[in-house]
């Protein structure tokens, strides 16, 4: 399954529908992670807060590419964006193991294949270095096996990259 | 100067951050505001702190291998707030994870650098702490130590009437330099970016951890999540099952659009 998970206005809808199984809209109209660890001990994927989020590790656990499309703030992920992540760690569990070398959690969902950042607005070459290292390290923390970060200078070059 | 320590755990009590803030506190000389972000409601209390400031040292979880939302959107207004005031404050970091190793916040640590770059502020560099739940869970076992200590002690009082019973002094001391050994790197760096801060000088990037081998770091996190999978219930409810959505079928334009 191709998920892609954006911050963009509803006007790209259409287009991003048709590029993939499942939308995740950021549109920031839920609450942040409160780091309870609930989703891990209290309720196996699923969260405490009862927003659009609530259930957002279960479909996010089942791409197998996972295409995120995000302003760039400071070499991260929009705040929108890095909600919908925060939200997402019951794509694990709360064992831990070894993977690329460091300590991480096993994965409740098994291995995924791509995980492909798209990154728009201004963005310095420093900030780009911040952010290939991030999403390698997102990519072996959920468990995928490659990654992928395209930087874009307009919105109208995404049909061509989704 | 004025030095403004940000606590930005979302938790409301018990959370690693407020350790690690309350250990930086006690390195930092001259005036000291402490101040909680956790939500929207709290950004403009702490800018105004910040008005009349020489240094911040923001104190924050590593949530999923970078910066929690809640700071990056508070982040974003203080980039405003710093260019239209003309503000030049020097920027410390202190991220701790739940993994073993500091250097995982890496990442956290160069978005800081990215941010205070694009604000006009100095980076003064940070702390990464590895094993950041188990250091806080040390001055919670600290704590218990002094209790079981003062029990023996009335009790050895009551009974022979020494407020000395060897044993137990001895137990707690041994017991107070472990707990003290496993934060040891933590004490070394966060004094020395302590004294950086004071400087308003640049301190780097350094990492360190819980010093305990891994091996029995894994051992303990997994027995801890046991441990509160089975009061919470979790452990009974598909613990580490592959979980279905299972939110109420909607058209396809609504579940693009509400997932």
């Amino acid at each position: 399954m191709k998920v892609i998970l954006h911050d963009l206005d509803r006007q790209y809808d259409r287009m991003i529908g048709s590029k993939c199984d499942h939308t995740l809209a950021a549109d920031g109209k839920y609450a942040p992670c409160q780091g309870c660890f609930g989703c891990w001990t209290r309720h196996p994927a699923q969260c405490f807060m009862k927003d659009k989020l609530q259930q957002v590790c279960r479909v996010l656990g089942q791409a197998d590419e996972l295409v995120i499309v995000t302003k760039n703030l400071y070499g991260e992920y929009s705040a929108a964006v890095k909600n919908v992540l925060d939200r997402s760690i019951g794509t694990s569990t709360p064992f831990s193991t070894y993977r690329g070398r460091l300590m991480h959690h096993t994965l409740r969902y098994g291995t995924h294949d791509l995980w492909k950042v798209i990154v728009y607005g201004d963005i310095t070459e420093s900030e780009k270095a911040t952010f290939r290292d991030l999403a390698a390290r997102n990519a072996v923390n959920d468990g995928f096996t490659r990654s992928e970060v395209l930087f874009i200078r307009e919105l109208g070059e995404l049909e061509e990259v989704l | 100067m004025k030095t403004v320590l940000i606590n930005c755990s979302p938790k409301k009590r018990f959370c690693a951050s407020a350790y690690f803030l309350s250990l930086e506190r006690l390195f930092v000389g001259g005036k000291k505001v402490s101040e909680k972000l956790r939500t929207p409601a709290d950004h403009e209390r702490i800018l105004e702190q910040l008005r009349d400031a020489g240094a911040v040292v923001f104190c924050l979880p590593l949530y999923v291998d970078g910066v929690p939302s809640h700071v990056l959107r508070f982040l974003e207004k203080m980039e405003v707030f710093c260019l239209e005031n003309e503000l030049h404050l020097s920027v410390y970091c202190i991220a701790n994870n739940g993994f073993i190793e500091g250097r995982q916040n890496e990442p956290l640590m160069r978005v800081f650098e990215h941010f205070c770059t694009r604000a006009g502020l100095s980076w003064g560099g940070g702390v990464g702490i590895g094993g950041g739940v188990m250091l806080n869970v040390t001055r919670i076992v600290f704590a218990v130590q002094i209790g079981l200590l003062l029990l023996n002690v009335a009790l050895s009082a009551i009974q022979t009437g020494s407020f000395f019973p060897k044993e137990a002094w001895a137990g707690f001391g041994e017991n107070a330099l472990l707990l003290l050994y496993f934060n040891l790197g933590v004490l070394f760096y966060l004094a020395g970016m302590g004294g950086a801060i004071g400087k308003r000088s640049f301190f780097g990037k350094k990492y360190t951890r819980i010093l305990i081998p891994s091996f029995f770091f894994i051992l303990f996190a997994d027995v801890f999540f046991v441990i509160a999978s089975v009061l919470e219930g979790g452990i009974f409810r598909g613990w580490l099952a592959r979980k279905e959505y299972e939110e109420p079928i909607l058209s396809q334009q609504e579940t693009q659009r509400t997932v």
